[in-house]
């Protein structure tokens, strides 16, 4: 019995691999995309209005489109779904003329109230969108994305009634308006809200549709979802299927690129309403009106993207096959690269970079080029000795940047002594102080370290990654070697350093900001008391007024000279180390067109296609370094 | 045997429950939360996203409405791949890492046998040195370091093979081959101890005076001996390999289970990382369950208690 057992074991396993390795063989073989790249990593959701980064960024694009596209090389607003528009002369109503033969993928056309419901699930509290903000230069739109702390009594206010539990979480509950009375606030936040609708004085309290169901409330009140902003408040206004009003809340020079950043690209309500959260986003269900659709997606595989027969300027696509690989490891996408499996990759491993730079003759498929994203640390200015301007000050001037950029930035990213990086048109760039080891020693002596005696020992945070690892050794070298300070530093996993940043847990951290838009305000901002950015504890009411004025002036040139001092402001007392610019590290095979290098990296797919016959320097080649 | 697997069924409920509780835990006592990120979120938009994932709620709270919906078997949307639940997540990758530990699992099986069974036939000579020097090292060197090199060869010097992806055979020949690599260094010591024993025993010396021929003496007459130790020594090999198969899929973009649990861990994807300690847990408990099975059905001398 035993041997029959044995034989009958050993050949079940051996048969089982054996049918395993056939089956694998087997599996369906994919016909090759027309045009492959590495997308750094799995992205979290491919719905627009829920995303955040650049791999999210690269499909929200791709299966989208706004009221105004981005032009590839420039980055200058052309007309998307909007075919032109109107702009006040205060520069605070835009009046957008849509196209009428924009198409959803279902065949039905886009309209304006695609853009209403859309802005208004972007500004939602529930959404809970990250980029919720985008909405927020719409008039009234901050308030509403606040719910119930943007309201005040005397508001006209909605109250979204709870709906059954098991409801499809992407539909509203019965919204009733009416005039806020008053807001009753029972403990930490919970707040009963007494709206009068029609005369009558009702008390609201939110709760979740589970509990709404279960029971009644133990006072006189109603259950609600939310009570909120009333949306007819806020800037956004249906005229007709293809005509939207658009009222700001201040003259925004950048509204036009912002329409054409993909928080907000519309979605398609009766998709949304049919399938619910996060359902409609499965590839056999999803409605889209971007240049491609969505194939299948394969989680931290793949991808497919085809070409949209409904897309409105589907002429304009040449590629009719993608595949977005979700690639974690740079090392891995770099040998998919080299072995022709991927047309592009966005990131090169830094000490590959170092030997690729260095190839003679120089390589033409990879070409650093700045764009709009600084490299700096954050002094947390609560904490001795950071308290002292002249402390950061010395810490700056002691700084070798050019030492930093050339032995551990290979891809040529220039040293910076500004926080808004070089290359938006008609800024003058702005300088702080330029290094001088004598000057700095001089200023820690007065400040009452003289050679850095007594100075305390500051620590140095980074989040993990070898690079920023490798650039806070440094900086700890220099400063040790010109100032006699030590410093330590300490690095934190992603998430965790950015709970340390926000709660000004850390003694200087490093941080690093990319353009939403091209403009120095996105920069500028970041320093504003009451910026959700500002973690360093600096505040300068001087300052605060001037970036407040930024954004009420309409003339250009003025606007960019109250931004131009608040600046220097920032230069002048550095609540931040400006240390270096960022390049892009793009590579991208010869036979890639349509592909630019720009001011934000951003690389829409639309615009490229695939010439395997063509010979000489293609567009990102030829606007070489 | 009923009463055995009563007992096993038992321990394993009880042991996954010690694991969920020790990871979730654990998974919230590290600091910086899913909800961490660059850009600070209005206080309302915070707590939404808190209440939608039962955040806002103390943390036994939290414990035991996860628990009752593990328990029963919905394990929640993934917080970072918010598009899918983490059953589908598994659902997609589970059939990946099992057809990639197999091939491996093949691929050791039939390396070591044939390693093994040399080594013990040629005993004493340089080809004994070497593959047993192979089979050293082969155990000795982690498998990123195997699959560096074989990247190295395979893929640059000597382009036979892709560097990484999933989906055609020939993407698989060198994942599998990284990852088999040790336990087919250990199955090849494995088959050089016993087949050396089964040489020396006295059917082979009769099969011999008889005049079988050496092959036919190796691979019928003594090999069918030899390979018992090398099956029982499957079962915590694939186990292993299940759950080993981390760093290998990362180097090669596999999108299998270890992809998954690396980037779920990195990522504080509390959920999905949950998800699959869980499933690594049951797999590991399934698996030395059929060996202990299969123990008992080749040698009739153990008895399960």
């Amino acid at each position: 019995m035993s041997t029959f057992y044995r034989k009958l074991l050993v050949w079940s396993i051996l048969f089982g691999i054996v049918v395993i390795g056939v089956w694998s063989s087997l599996a369906e073989r994919l016909p090759p995309a027309d045009f492959t790249f590495a997308n750094e990593s799995e992205v979290k959701s491919i719905d627009p209005a829920l995303v955040t980064g650049q791999p999210e960024g690269r499909i929200a694009y791709a299966l989208f489109d706004g009221l105004v596209r981005n032009d590839p090389e420039t980055l200058e607003p052309l007309p998307g779904i909007a075919k032109r528009w109107e702009i006040s002369d205060d520069k605070l109503t835009y009046k957008m003329f849509l196209r009428d033969d924009a198409r959803w993928s279902d065949g039905s056309p886009v309209t304006a109230q695609d853009f209403h419901y859309s802005w208004r699930r972007l500004l939602n509290p529930r959404t809970a969108a990250e980029y919720a903000y985008q909405g927020w230069y719409f008039k009234n739109g901050r308030r509403y994305s606040q719910g119930g702390s943007g309201i005040t009594p005397g508001d006209s206010v909605e109250v979204e009634l709870n709906l059954p539990p098991g409801a499809l979480n992407t539909l509203r509950g019965q919204v009733l308006r009416g005039e806020l009375v008053r807001v009753v606030e029972r403990e930490k936040d919970t707040r009963d809200y007494v709206v009068r609708i029609e005369g009558t004085e009702v008390c609201f309290r939110p709760t979740d549709d589970v509990e709404a169901s279960e029971r009644l409330p133990d006072s006189d009140c109603r259950w609600c979802r939310q009570v909120l902003l009333d949306f007819r408040e806020v800037g956004i206004e249906v005229i007709d299927d293809f005509t939207l009003k658009i009222q700001l809340e201040h003259p925004t020079p950048y509204l036009l690129g912002l329409l054409g950043f993909y928080p907000l690209f519309p979605v398609n309500r009766h998709c949304l309403e049919t399938h619910g959260q996060p359902a409609w986003t499965k590839a056999e269900n999803l409605v889209n009106n971007g240049p491609f659709r969505m194939q299948f997606r394969r989680l931290r595989d793949r991808i497919r993207l085809v070409k949209n027969e409904h897309y409105w300027n589907q002429a304009a696509v040449q590629l009719q096959v993608i595949d977005a690989l979700a690639v974690e490891s740079l090392t891995t996408a770099l040998n998919l690269y080299f072995t022709d499996k991927v047309d592009w990759i966005t990131d090169v491993p830094a000490p590959a970079l170092r030997v690729l730079m260095a190839a003679d003759p120089p390589r033409q498929d990879l070409n650093p080029a700045p764009f709009l994203c600084s490299y700096f640390y954050l002094f947390n200015t609560t904490r001795k000795p950071l308290t002292d301007p002249r402390v950061r000050q010395a810490l700056s001037l002691a700084l070798d940047r050019a030492e930093i950029c050339s032995r551990l930035m290979p891809a040529g990213e220039p040293p910076s002594l500004s926080l808004v990086p070089p290359g938006i048109p008609g800024w003058e760039q702005q300088r702080a102080a330029a290094e001088n080891n004598d000057e700095a020693r001089r200023l820690l002596a007065e400040a009452g370290y003289p050679e850095g005696k007594g100075f305390p020992r500051l620590e140095i945070l980074t989040n993990t990654q070898e690079s920023h690892q490798a650039i806070s050794e440094l900086i700890r070298k220099q400063w040790q070697r010109e100032l006699g300070i030590s410093v330590r530093t300490r690095n934190e996993e992603w998430g965790a350093y950015n709970s340390s940043l926000h709660q000004g847990k850390y003694d200087i951290a490093r941080r690093g900001w990319g353009a939403d838009y091209s403009d120095p305000n996105t920069f500028v901002e970041l320093f504003t008391t009451d910026s959700e950015q500002n973690s360093t504890g600096w505040s300068n009411p001087r300052f605060d007024q001037l970036v407040v004025e930024a954004t009420r002036e309409t003339d250009h040139r003025r606007r960019f000279e109250i931004l131009t001092e608040a600046e220097r402001i920032v230069l002048d007392e550095l609540p931040l180390l400006p240390i270096y610019s960022y390049h892009s590290k793009n590579m991208v095979k010869p036979h890639v067109r349509g592909f630019y290098n720009n001011a934000r990296d951003d690389h829409p797919l639309w615009a490229i296609r695939v010439d395997r016959q063509s010979r000489g320097p293609n567009e990102f080649q030829r606007g070489s370094r | 045997m009923i009463g055995f697997m009563v007992r096993r069924l038992f321990w394993m409920a009880l042991t996954l429950w010690v694991v969920f509780s020790v990871s979730f835990f654990l998974m919230r006592s590290v600091p910086g939360g899913p909800f961490d990120r660059e850009r600070v979120l209005e206080p309302e938009i915070e707590a939404n996203l808190k209440k939608r994932y039962h955040l806002d709620k103390p943390l036994v709270e939290q414990y035991f409405i996860e628990l009752g919906k593990v328990v029963s078997g919905d394990l929640g949307y993934s917080f970072k791949i918010g598009d899918y639940t983490v059953n589908e997540i598994i659902q997609q990758g589970l059939p990946i890492s099992v057809a990639l530990g197999l091939l491996a699992l093949a691929f050791a099986t039939i390396l070591g046998l044939v390693a093994g069974v040399t080594s013990a036939v040629l005993r004493g000579s340089w080809s004994d040195l070497f593959l047993r020097l192979a089979a050293t090292i082969g155990i000795a060197l982690p498998n990123f370091m195997i699959a560096g090199v074989s990247i190295l060869l395979f893929v640059f010097i000597y382009p036979v093979f892709p560097a990484a992806g999933w989906g055609d055979f020939d993407q698989l020949v060198l994942p599998s081959l990284c990852l088999g690599a040790p336990y087919a260094a250990s199955i090849a010591r494995i088959a050089r101890t016993s087949m050396l024993d089964v040489l020396k025993q006295d059917h082979i010396r009769t099969a011999r005076a008889k005049g079988v021929g050496p092959l036919r003496l190796i691979v019928v007459h003594a090999l069918r001996g030899a390979l018992l130790p090398v099956v029982s020594f499957l079962g915590p090999a694939v186990a292993g390999i299940l759950t080993g198969s981390l760093v290998v899929e990362q180097i090669f973009a596999i999108p299998g289970l270890g992809s998954h649990f690396v980037q779920a861990a990195l990522q504080r994807d509390y959920t999905l990382a949950m998800g699959l300690v869980l499933l690594y847990t049951v797999l590991l408990f399934v698996m030395n369950w059929i060996v202990d099975v299969s123990y008992a059905l080749l040698d009739p001398r153990v008895e399960l208690k």
